[in-house]
């Protein structure tokens, strides 16, 4: 997936960008064996969801958020390198989080799926988004 | 003057905007992921306007965007000395104070944001986050610390960290002075995850991995103990698993919670922890 969608990452220009996050939580939702996706800004702001019904987006989204910012803080707090990506792993299913320049990619999956396949889609993701946010346009 | 204000046309060559269209601008862009357009649009909304609620709102949030704290508590404050009631001023606020550790504060602001929008699924979220972190047990008579000198690292491992979901630490190996904090920190990460995947309807979570650059830290947990075990980051998932289950099971041997002799799993790497020669081997 990523030679093409890298090469339209950087041909896209900043107006069609939501356009382009929106397709990087739906290319992730389309993966064997996950149920949901979603991007949400270390402020706890869902950029993009895609999650079953059953799951209140806001609410997952602003925990997910506070994770993110734990594992961020915390490591600051230890003088070690922030989180690029973590796994937890529950009775009925995998939640993936990866730590990007806009916020953190969350993927819901199945409790049997493939874990490679996973991180794999999200360095993807993550690349893609690097690609098409140019330092200092997310962070100023 | 207002009108005039509103109409402001830049001295410098910008596209002229109006307040509400340079903040309508600034929302897309930060629906984009696009901060630090959006925060200009925000300085320009700003200047003509430098007591516009919304524009310090948006400018909180997009500091807390670009992970600077200090500036997004400013404006937080600054839109509730406006609007004491703001509820997600209130929001934006707790959740800085428990990114601080301040939970008392993250407490109260979140009771104050509900007591006046009781629908609002993300203060609640974090309000029952808070609560399960308060109504934590207190930690139970100090178990016998086990002897983490007869658990054997794999040979690739950094660090182990035996502790409980309540942050106290149990052992360490090696014994630093961080471990403590370590083991706090740890507990606070997995409590929150344990939230998220409730919110997600996963169920209670077992196990975690967590990489930076450095270091893939496999953890293990039932809710009460927790076995923590860093190995290089370019381990194989399935593996670092099995190194951390056998940790998890000699642990539970030397603390007396397990009935049988713990399981035995291959190790990664011959076990060779630079200063811990085992007295005997666990598994």
């Amino acid at each position: 997936m990523s030679g093409t969608r890298l090469k339209l990452a950087l041909e896209h220009d900043g107006a069609s960008r939501g356009r382009h996050v929106r397709d990087i939580v739906e290319e992730l939702k389309r993966l064997y064996g996950v149920r949901g996706a979603l991007i949400v800004a270390p402020d706890g702001f869902v950029i993009a969801a895609e999650l079953p019904g059953s799951v209140e987006v806001d609410s997952l989204a602003a925990l997910a958020a506070t994770l993110g910012r734990e594992l961020e803080t915390s490591a600051t707090r230890m003088g070690r390198p922030s989180f690029s990506t973590a796994l937890f792993s529950a009775d009925d299913g995998t939640m993936f989080l990866a730590a990007s320049r806009i916020g953190y990619l969350v993927v819901l999956a199945e409790a049997q799926v493939s874990v490679q396949t996973i991180r794999t889609a999200l360095a993807d993701a993550i690349a893609l988004i690097e690609a098409a946010w140019a330092p200092g346009e997310a962070t100023g | 003057m207002t009108i005039l204000r509103r109409l402001w046309t830049p001295r410098d060559g910008r596209e002229s905007l109006s307040v509400p269209d340079a903040l309508r601008r600034a929302e897309l862009r930060r629906r984009e992921g696009r901060y630090a357009e959006a925060g200009a649009l925000v300085a320009r909304a700003l200047e003509i306007d430098a007591g516009n609620l919304h524009a310090h709102l948006l400018a909180a949030y997009l500091h807390v965007a670009r992970r600077a704290t200090a500036p997004a508590k400013e404006e937080f404050h600054w839109v509730l000395g406006h609007d004491p009631n703001h509820a997600r001023a209130l929001l934006g606020l707790a959740r800085i104070a428990f990114e601080e550790r301040d939970t008392r504060t993250c407490h109260d602001l979140l009771r104050r944001a509900l007591r006046f929008y009781p629908e609002f699924p993300e203060a609640s979220a974090l309000l029952e986050l808070v609560r399960a972190r308060e109504a934590a047990p207190p930690p139970p008579v100090a178990p016998a610390a086990p002897r983490v000198e007869r658990l054997r690292l794999p040979g690739t491992g950094r660090a182990l960290i035996i502790g409980r979901t309540d942050g106290g630490l149990i052992a360490s190996q090696p014994v630093t002075d961080d471990a403590k904090d370590i083991s706090e920190a740890l507990a606070r990460m997995l409590h929150v995850a344990t939230a998220a995947l409730r919110r997600a309807a996963l169920g209670p979570l077992h196990r975690a991995i967590v990489e930076d650059g450095r270091d893939a830290v496999f953890t293990r947990t039932d809710g009460e103990l927790i076995v923590s075990l860093a190995l290089p980051r370019a381990t194989d998932p399935t593996q670092g698993l099995l190194d951390v289950n056998r940790l998890w099971s000699a642990t539970q041997h030397e603390l007396g919670l397990a009935a049988g002799p713990p399981a035995a799993a291959p190790s990664s790497t011959p076990a060779d922890t630079p200063g811990a020669v085992p007295t005997r081997r666990i598994s």
